[in-house]
């Protein structure tokens, strides 16, 4: 990347237009996004500043473009910012058309820090005129020059527009956009918009790891908004209406598609490609659809019958669901002769991996996988409560078998994990819950043999732990402590350390690679396995991960078979990776407000039973919270 | 009791109140387009910005929706306020330069505002409609619409659901610029592009509410139709 001729990002100033550039910087060194390598880009205006890479470009004609492009994301509400961006480019205008000379700057200048100053949302004070101020101070020959006959020019650019949560979401749903809706009491439009991009609004707006929530900008001021629990009152509000049905395709495609797997990234996938007109096949091994969200996520956290109502909502679309339709082994020329154009592969990761403590091969059913328990429980296995059980490990998975066994009855429930509470993967929420209904925690502990006596497991035999230096994974990692041995007395053991997919399908005729890590090998951009026309996404190929990484997934795979069938060669969406959307010049006061907060069933009555833990927002505390959104929309526009 | 300081002055402010309701009670004139006392603040017109202290320095905030906090420091009459307020005032009118109630405030806050005979009654914005018929009547007929993210709307503007509008003319009431407007003319009120049929008081025999709203209030308080067929004075 050539050194920029000029930069205003996040304020710093680079000016090298006279002579040499002084400094070396490139506009990704300085923050700024940059397109992909082959794309030309001469100058950028975003909500962070000015960047110009081509000491010629036509700064007064992106500013223009810019602003033309911020009125469609102000709101219009407040006094300031829309009819601010209006007034700045009437007098650009104006003195394109010779009709207002240099007075017109002062007057852009005045508006744009009055606005940022002023304006009601972070859009206004941060978006809104902070890189025209820019432009403005630093190339004022420029625009001086269109009151002496120069030209501004409609041109049409690049434009990309993001905010901190939704860069966060790993599907990057437009969260600004549905809250306002929320705001305006809009709750069937704010549906709509969340299922462009996750088709089980209600399932996400329960179990979702909220990523998007720890990117909230309001984290400085108060509290995050209550983002997950604002898309379930969406979700929830369609229910209370009754539920609607979802888009019909516009046309009818003949080739048709098949998935493996129901899961989210299988759904997302097959309800996209429907939605696009192709008719869709989803073989599911199991007796019930939904992969992790039906048989690895408890009712008390998810109750099935909401994601059910889902995967109908989808199946009435058109999509054919087959339970208990195993695809095994993959045979793809044989689904190809049936008339299936691609394949998608989404069987997710159900597959526990081993502890590494000595005795865990015995199958005496004293030792058990968590996503195997958790599995059994779902499909209507019945499980006998004993005195004690011990889970190991601590993720959500972990905190799952353990919260499910205070309900089966389980006298003693203990968790044990090789580091301590900080390190453990498992959400906050989950782990105090869990505390609350009586789990017991012990850190820095590890399972060495399994203790047996009679045929029976009797106790698990651990190792202390100490903290050494931090892993790959940026954790603390945990040694042994030599000579720390003792036993830790109990029932049943369940073991909840990882999973991988289960790929035995995959030998023999198919052919489709798999990585090191035994996960399924797909192209990054296409997720396009070694075989053409198998697409492969969700756990299966990034290991377990979270419900709407997965349908991330699926909506990607959906896309590019779609331009796979379509024989056009597949664009992914820009990506703004490594981009600091949360950097602003100047925040202003937002007077503070705690966030809503969702009532919970108290700890007594709700380990008697399997019942949702969690009540969702009323319609009016979910507009009330909606209101406390800042609308931090962030806009880049280049050419 | 909060104490807090406007413009120097110590004065005991009720908790929960707003530093707009503090800054008025000390007679100090701040007019605004989008507020009132029986709707929540909404903090759109920004005509009533002050500046407060907040993290040790001062910064602009509207006080609408400012709540009052122990030991907050809140000054009216700063440059910077009160130029805020003029922006806000000058963006308004170069918008509405036809509508009374703007021109008004506009030139208060020393904008120089031309003469006009025509009031051309636009819709500001201000949102009090909407709030009004959500919070007060609670028919919900009133909302915006929305722009925004791949939402393809050129201006904003404020929707009307007909179903839902029970004709009770709270919007029009509320209206700073009398751009929701009511006519009522005998055994018929029009309000936005709806017409209602009134109910006669069943003493005197004059049309007093329409229907609609009738129906509302019954099926809201669970008073039969009957027992409401009677007007305000002939109960």
């Amino acid at each position: 990347m050539k050194p920029v001729a000029f930069s205003s990002w996040n304020g710093k100033i680079i000016d090298g237009r006279k002579g040499l550039p002084k400094g070396k910087a490139g506009a990704a060194d300085i923050g700024c996004p940059v397109p992909k390598e082959g794309q030309k880009m001469s100058a950028l205006m975003g909500w962070n500043g000015l960047v110009v890479l081509d000491k010629n470009a036509d700064i007064p004609s992106l500013t223009l473009a810019y602003l033309k492009e911020a009125r469609k994301l102000s709101c219009g509400e407040c006094s300031v910012c829309m009819i601010g961006i209006d007034r700045v480019t009437a007098l650009l205008k104006d003195m394109a058309a010779g009709k207002a000379d240099k007075g017109a700057l002062g007057e852009i200048e005045e508006i744009a820090k009055g606005v940022a100053k002023n304006g009601k949302c972070n859009f206004g004070r941060a978006t809104a005129l902070t890189p025209v101020l820019d432009a403005i101070k630093h190339y004022k020959n420029d625009f001086l020059a269109l009151a002496k006959g120069g030209k501004l020019e409609e041109k049409a650019c690049s434009v990309a527009v993001t905010a901190p949560c939704m860069q966060a979401c790993p599907a990057t749903l437009d969260i600004p956009g549905y809250i306002e809706l929320i705001r305006n009491g809009r709750f069937a439009d704010s549906l709509d918009l969340i299922r462009e991009r996750c088709i089980l609004p209600g399932v996400i707006g329960r179990a979702c790891t909220h990523p998007c929530e720890s990117a909230c900008v309001r984290n400085d001021i108060d509290e995050p908004l209550a983002i997950r629990l604002l898309k379930r009152s969406a979700a929830d509000a369609d229910l209370q209406a009754g539920g609607c049905g979802l888009t019909a395709p516009k046309e009818e495609k003949k080739q048709k598609v098949a998935v493996v797997g129901s899961g989210p990234a299988g759904l997302a996938a097959a309800y996209r490609l429907r939605a696009l007109g192709y008719p869709v096949t989803v073989f599911e091994a199991l007796s019930k659809a939904g992969g992790m969200a039906a048989v690895g996520i408890p009712d008390y956290r998810l109750p099935k019958d909401i994601l059910n109502h889902e995967i109908d909502l989808i199946r009435r679309a058109g999509v054919d669901v087959r339970l208990n339709s195993p695809v095994s082994p993959l045979d793809w020329a044989d689904l190809q002769k049936k008339g299936y154009g691609a394949l998608y592969l989404a069987i997710g990761a159900h597959v526990g991996t081993k502890v590494g403590c000595g005795g865990e091969d015995v199958q005496d059913g004293g030792f058990i996988q968590g996503a195997e328990f958790l599995r059994n429980l779902s499909l209507g296995g019945k499980v006998t409560p004993l005195k004690k059980v011990v889970i190991i490990g601590g993720g959500n998975v972990a905190l799952d078998c353990a919260r499910s066994c205070v309900r089966f009855g389980f006298k003693e429930v203990e968790i044990l994990y090789r580091r301590s509470r900080k390190e453990m993967p498992a959400s906050a929420t989950e782990i105090e819950e869990a505390m609350e209904e009586g789990v017991k925690f012990t850190y820095l502990v590890a399972p060495a043999n399994i203790v047996r006596q009679g045929g029976k497991v009797t106790g698990v035999e651990c190792l202390k732990m100490k903290l050494g230096e931090p892993d790959a994974s940026g954790r603390r990692r945990p040694i042994p402590v030599k000579g720390s041995e003792f036993v830790v007395k109990t029932d049943l053991i369940i073991a909840a350390t990882g999973q991988k997919p289960d790929t035995a399908f995959l030998s023999g005729k198919s052919k489709v690679g798999l990585t090191d890590w035994g996960t399924i090998k797909v192209d990054e951009a296409t997720l396009q396995t070694n075989v053409p026309g198998v697409f492969s996404g969700g756990d299966c190929v990034s290991g377990p991960a979270t419900l709407i990484e997965a349908l991330d997934a699926g909506n990607k795979a959906a896309r590019s078979i779609d331009a796979y069938l379509a024989g056009k060669a597949f664009a992914p969406e820009l990506s703004l990776k490594g981009l600091d959307t949360k950097a602003q010049r100047d925040s202003g006061f937002t007077a503070k407000a705690g966030a809503a907060k969702a009532a919970l069933l108290n700890p007594k009555e709700r380990t008697a039973v399997f019942a949702e833990v969690e009540a969702g927002l009323s319609a009016a505390d979910a507009m009330k919270e909606a209101a406390r959104c800042l609308r931090c929309y962030r806009l880049m526009v280049w050419e | 009791m909060v104490a807090i300081t406007i413009d120097g002055r110590k004065i005991d402010a009720k908790e929960n109140s707003t530093v707009l309701e503090n800054v008025r009670s000390q007679g100090i004139i701040l007019p605004t387009l989008c507020h009132h006392e029986e709707v929540s603040p909404f903090g759109a017109c920004r005509l009533c910005t002050v500046e407060v202290k907040a993290n040790g320095k001062w910064q602009l905030a509207t006080s609408c929706n400012t709540p009052v906090a122990k030991g907050m420091e809140v000054r009216t009459n700063s440059e910077q306020a009160v130029e805020a307020r003029a922006l806000a005032a000058r963006l308004l009118y170069s918008k509405y330069p036809k509508t009374k109630a703007v021109r008004d405030i506009a030139g208060k806050l020393g904008v120089a505002v031309a003469d006009e005979k025509d009031d051309a009654k636009d819709c500001v914005l201000c949102g009090l409609c909407v709030r009004a018929c959500r919070e007060v009547v609670g028919a919900c007929a009133l909302t915006f619409a929305d722009r925004g993210l791949g939402r393809d709307l050129d201006e904003p503007k404020i929707d009307f659901t007909a179903d839902a509008c029970i004709g009770c003319g709270s919007c029009a009431f509320i209206c700073p610029t009398g751009y929701v407007r009511m006519e009522t003319t005998g055994d018929r009120r029009m309000i936005w592009d709806k017409v209602f049929k009134m109910a006669t008081c069943s003493v005197c025999g004059r049309y007093f509410a329409p229907e609609d709203q009738l129906a509302f209030i019954s099926k809201q308080t669970g008073v039969p139709m009957s027992a409401l067929m009677t007007c305000v004075s002939c109960r």
